[in-house]
């Protein structure tokens, strides 16, 4: 079976640096082995590293985005954050606070509060006061364009405001790695690619490395590697290995 | 926002469900404090009494177990008040007896020349003459709540008093009594000269030594028992039951207080199953998912808290008015019990959540999320 890592070999420096994350060959089954969500896959993915996972619905996406994050446990094989193995809940609860953000299809917003008090929960546990969290979270909301609506419930928002209220959640605490699993699935076509501009732009200022789970093949060339997942496989790694700058820079110190 | 904050939007938006849990703890709380109250109250409005009475000892059957319980000869009195230290001495037959139309008056049958008659505080009328018979003096709550003025008449066991004086006591036993000449008591409950205890006040004003020197040549006169109001109210049989039954209650009051935090949590939790997900998604610790849902237990348990103290003072204020009650017994919930009470409920509730908020937790954010 194909392995990510196996055939897009990157330079030496990178090599040397471990990758942001790295799946070693773990795999996924649910119901007693009935179902196998995720077969023996390895993939890095690197500091600034933009990816796109393509595939059919059921062949594993999500489960491997839910893997990424470590909202979802391995039945087999390692997850590696920075090159160290990560295995307890709370160490990937850390892990989302502060270096993984995550934006899901159906938005996940607690349709309670407001646009910026959802933005704010993903700053609660990082010893910020009060006033910090809502200055934090209405910049975040400035930022993606949505100053106007940050005091609205997010069930009156629209869908791409509420997935744009999503992204904003998700970058709140500056993440090393966005993962957005099929974060267009929802969305009219308008709103599509304003959501996915809004992605690209994010990746683009920032260092952050985006795992992108999308069945929009378009959407998918815009990244620099399509990986392709069938039956829980790694079928296919298209694209160039990236190698960040920030690793060439301390592998040559 | 904080977590109360959150706690506070997750109730208002189940408000019938958060009003009838919270109602349930208040009416839990409440209860119990009612009655823990009644149960303290009773005593000590039976410490008041006789305390009104100015007594430093009172004297009782040995091993009586209640204060009705026991009967002393009436010549012990003479007997008891020739100790030395001993100032003065007064037997007293005490009972419930029954009245007409099924009521129960509060009995006291003091002899003619007993100096509790020269203490009664009278509002209006007299107290009864040497050597007289057939006649009563009635506490002004009695008097009210039998319909009685004076110049009425009264039925005791079967015979008729002449109402000659309202007295006007400030302790609510003591407003509720029906004072009788003793020979009369005796008579009609066929307990001829017998008492139940004796009042006694001792020299220097019942100081420490005085009054141990007396308890002793008191016991030694053998089959008696002499204490203060307090001991003897400690040692009575019926209020120990009465503290059990009602300290029983209490628990069970508060426990189904805990056991409606608990519900309501728990269906809450597998409502929000996808939001605890999403807490969890967003990098949220256990024990801050755990803690968001214990301060929701916390908002309601401090809110129920709040209304069933406000019920119990609420009882404290109608049940005077309430003359099955108010005649015998004063509603005080005190400071000490209201912090007891509520720090029982509290702890109760916060144990109660934590139930669900463990459940909560113990399953993988995945999971949570695939819920609806």
């Amino acid at each position: 079976m194909y392995s990510e890592n196996k055939t897009n070999s990157s330079s030496d420096a990178a090599l040397e640096s471990p990758p942001l994350i790295a799946l070693r060959n773990v795999s996924r089954i649910y119901d007693a082995g009935a179902i196998a969500a995720v077969t023996n896959v390895d993939l890095e993915i690197s500091t600034g590293d933009c990816v796109a996972l393509v595939g059919a619905s059921g062949s594993g996406k999500s489960s491997l985005v839910n893997l990424l994050c470590g909202i979802d446990y391995p039945s087999a094989g390692t997850v590696l954050w920075q090159g160290r193995a990560v295995r307890k809940q709370t160490d990937w609860a850390r892990l989302r606070r502060t270096h993984i953000g995550i934006v899901f299809q159906e938005f996940n917003l607690i349709p309670t509060l407001t646009a910026l008090e959802n933005v704010e929960l993903a700053l609660f546990g990082r010893g910020m006061s009060t006033v910090r969290r809502q200055t934090r979270a209405a910049i975040l909301l400035e930022r993606i364009g949505l100053e106007a609506r940050m005091h609205n419930r997010v069930t009156t928002l629209s869908g791409g405001e509420r997935q744009r209220v999503a992204i904003a959640r998700a970058i709140a605490n500056e993440p090393l790695l966005l993962l957005a699993d099929e974060p267009t699935g929802s969305l009219d076509s308008v709103n599509a690619l304003l959501v996915a501009d809004l992605l690209f732009k994010l990746h683009n200022d920032t260092n952050m490395a985006i795992v992108l789970v999308t069945h929009d093949e378009n959407l998918a060339a815009r990244c620099r590697r399509q990986i392709r997942i069938k039956d829980g496989h790694i079928v296919e790694s298209a694209g160039m290995a990236f190698v960040a700058p920030s690793i060439v820079g301390a592998a040559g110190s | 926002m904080n977590l109360a904050g959150l706690a506070r939007r997750n109730l208002a938006r189940r408000p019938v469900r958060a009003c009838l849990s919270i109602l349930g703890i208040a009416l839990a709380v409440g209860s119990a404090l009612a009655l823990m109250s009644l149960s303290h109250s009773i005593q000590d409005g039976m410490r008041e009494g006789i305390n009104e009475m100015g007594d430093d000892l009172v004297v009782t059957q040995k091993g009586a177990s209640d204060i009705f319980g026991g009967f002393i000869p009436e010549r012990t009195i003479e007997r008891v008040a020739s100790l030395p230290g001993v100032t003065r001495a007064s037997g007293e037959l005490f009972m419930f007896a029954p009245s007409a139309d099924g009521s129960s008056v509060l009995a006291q049958g003091w002899p003619d020349t007993s100096y509790l008659w020269k203490k009664v505080p009278l509002r209006e009328g007299r107290v009864p003459d040497s050597g007289e018979h057939g006649v009563a003096v009635l506490g002004d709550a009695a008097a009210a709540a039998l319909g009685k003025k004076l110049g009425d008449d009264i039925v005791i066991l079967g015979d008729t008093f002449k109402i000659i004086g309202i007295a006007n006591y400030t302790t609510t036993i003591n407003r509720g009594v029906t004072l009788l000449p003793l020979t009369d008591l005796q008579k009609i409950s066929h307990r001829p000269e017998q008492v139940t205890m004796i009042h006694l006040n001792v020299a220097r004003g019942g100081a420490a030594g005085e009054l141990k020197q007396v308890k002793s040549a008191i016991e030694a006169l053998g089959e008696l028992s002499a204490s203060t109001a307090n001991e003897m109210l400690d040692k009575d049989r019926n209020f120990a039951i009465l503290d059990a039954v009602s300290l029983a209650i209490s628990i069970i009051a508060i426990v189904m207080g805990a056991i409606y935090v608990l519900n309501a949590l728990v269906m809450a939790t597998q409502e929000r199953t996808r939001e605890i997900g999403i807490f969890a998604a967003i990098g949220w610790s256990q024990r801050r998912i755990m803690a968001s849902i214990v301060v929701e237990g916390i908002l309601m348990c401090v809110i129920g808290c709040a209304l069933g103290l406000a019920l119990s003072f609420i009882a404290a204020l109608v049940f005077p008015y309430i003359p099955a009650i108010g005649n015998l017994v004063s509603f005080r919930p005190s400071t000490r019990l209201i912090v007891l009470v509520l720090m029982a409920a509290f702890v109760v509730c916060v144990l109660g959540s934590l139930l669900p908020a463990w459940r909560a937790v113990r399953m993988l954010p995945a999971e949570a999320l695939r819920r609806i």
